[in-house]
């Protein structure tokens, strides 16, 4: 496990931050420090204010209480070269399957933000985008229309986009949804060697417990509230997770987590 | 049918309706990507309520169409941002309310005034060296905002959270894409009319969606067939002596149909699929 170095001000700042729109609360008085090289899983049942988390880390959602600080910069005032340095993977079934793209395209559009209006992707851009396609293992696929790939295929070009920014922050939101097992396993493995290997600080969002326990450094737990924030074995504790998942929750004698989510998967 | 191209005239309405048909398909490309394909109608009938009302309180017909044209995409866009309501709602709302408003407007003049209904149907045969000129001029600056901004618009075309998400001004360049829709719309009006000039901006883009898999190429196949319909059209309505618009919406829709026919997209999936 890589240590924390406390030191430098964290990446991500929520301080007693309270989102939603008047009259209805998604995140409630969330304080929460995400430092450099951090990878943290975030889970929380449905409807908990994951998705909200995430658009509100891009600057997209501005808290109606409380401070939201992203790269020491607060987040009403996020410049588009600041949020350009967050690499942002949405919810599947968000991309159109048959969007008329290639894979070398796709990738190549995580460049656009950091370019700025009115300047071309060149030469850089393109090899940027490539060595991004080969650390996700699909360099050779470049000339591929996106909608003719497998999910996990489709996933991995997405991530590949997200580096493309070179961003700072990897930002995942349900990267599994939709995959059979094995792919789910390859995604969040792909996910973790990138963490590892370009030292990104990485926010993965999942309702998937078990897939990335043994992965994180940290897990942060949402039901509108901020319930737990720490290693996993402080997190997955019994108490703790039935105050959110409720009757959904099953522990088995071998101290698995299980949490029934039937109604997630259609 | 040589000699047509000797007349003045004939030269006239050929580069009009090549102008035209490389401006609307090219728009055109990011309406059907953005999925605003409802919204390019609605703004043809609001411009055409517009023109009405020029005629009706002797204002330009043009200036007021460009007026009616900007409010109807602004209000839209806006009412699609806030998700307010669903934008097949809102688009439909003021697509009728702006008809209304061009058959009152239509109703309230005192004589039967046949250049309103050119408008509406358009005749590219009757295009004066003047409208040639400022079709030209507007045509420019469209394409040229489209070339300047195309990345942008690409990006929002896929996925505009995601674009906004990565440091591109999406809502901004959103905005621009409606007013450009609205600019086409009325280059377009004499041309085609404020019927037809939805079907240049739709049926090339989606004929070269069925094509390819590539951006770039698509937007290329788009411009070629868009020109080509337009052109196209001009001749057999003179060649035949039928109105131009019908013309060239028709052949371009044959076209769209021998596309869908031959996809290698369609092909390819059911393909992947097995």
């Amino acid at each position: 496990m890589r240590s924390v170095n406390s030191h430098p001000p964290p990446f991500i700042h929520f301080d007693h931050a309270t989102f939603g729109f008047p009259g209805v609360v998604a995140l409630e008085d969330i304080s929460l420090e995400i430092q450099s090289g951090e990878f943290v899983g975030v889970i929380g049942p449905n409807g908990s204010g994951k998705t909200t988390l995430c658009r509100a880390v891009l600057g997209l959602m501005a808290p109606l209480k409380g401070h939201l600080r992203i790269f020491d910069c607060d987040c009403d005032e996020l410049r588009c070269h600041h949020r350009a340095k967050i690499g942002y993977l949405p919810q599947k079934g968000v991309v159109d399957r048959n969007f008329p793209v290639t894979v070398l395209e796709t990738v190549t559009m995580g460049r656009y933000g950091a370019l700025g209006l009115f300047k071309r992707p060149g030469r850089k851009d393109r090899e940027i985008a490539m060595e991004s396609l080969a650390h996700v293992g699909m360099d050779m696929h470049k000339d591929t229309a996106l909608g003719l790939l497998s999910g996990g295929q489709q996933q991995r070009v997405l991530i590949a986009r997200a580096l493309a920014q070179q961003p700072d922050v990897l930002l995942l939101d349900e990267p599994t949804t939709g995959l059979d097992i094995t792919t789910q396993h390859n995604v969040v493995e792909l996910v973790q060697h990138l963490h590892e290997e370009l030292g990104l600080t990485v926010l993965l969002i999942t309702h998937d417990i078990n897939m990335i326990r043994s992965r994180v450094d940290r897990l942060v737990l949402l039901k509108t509230r901020l319930y737990a924030a720490g290693p996993p074995a402080e997190v997955l504790k019994p108490d703790i997770l039935s105050q959110v998942y409720g009757k959904d929750l099953v522990i088995t004698d071998k101290d698995v987590v299980i949490v029934e989510d039937y109604h997630h998967h259609h | 049918m040589l000699e047509l191209f000797f007349y003045d005239f004939m030269q006239r309405s050929l580069l009009a309706a090549a102008l035209v048909g490389a401006l609307c398909s090219t728009i055109g490309v990011f309406v059907v990507l953005r999925g605003l394909a409802f919204m390019g109608a609605g703004t043809a009938h609001a411009a055409f309520a517009g023109v009405a009302l020029g005629y009706l309180i002797g204002w330009p017909p043009l200036l007021l169409a460009l007026l009616f044209g900007l409010a109807t995409v602004w209000v839209t866009g806006w009412v699609e941002e806030k998700g307010r309501m669903k934008l097949d709602v809102s688009i439909g709302i003021l697509y009728t309310a702006t008809m209304a408003l061009a058959i009152l407007f239509i109703g309230l003049m005192k004589t039967y005034n046949a250049e309103v209904y050119g408008y509406l149907f358009g005749n590219v045969l009757a295009v004066t060296n003047e409208e040639l000129l400022t079709i030209a001029g507007l045509s420019i600056v469209v394409i040229g905002a489209i070339v300047l901004f195309s990345k942008e618009l690409y990006f929002i075309a896929f996925d505009q959270e995601m674009a906004e998400a990565s440091g591109v001004p999406a809502r901004r360049i959103f905005f621009l894409l409606l007013t450009l829709v609205a600019l086409t719309v009325v280059i377009s009006l004499k041309t085609v009319g404020g019927i037809l000039v939805f079907a240049m901006i739709l049926i090339p883009a989606s004929t070269a969606y069925q094509l390819t898999h590539s951006l770039s190429t698509l937007t290329w196949y788009s411009i070629i067939i868009g020109v080509s319909c337009s052109v196209g059209g001009v001749l057999i309505s003179s060649y035949w002596d039928i109105p131009s618009g019908p013309a060239i919406v028709l052949l371009a829709t044959l076209l769209f149909f021998i596309a869908v026919l031959l996809s290698p997209k369609r092909q390819r999936q059911s393909l992947a699929l097995n």
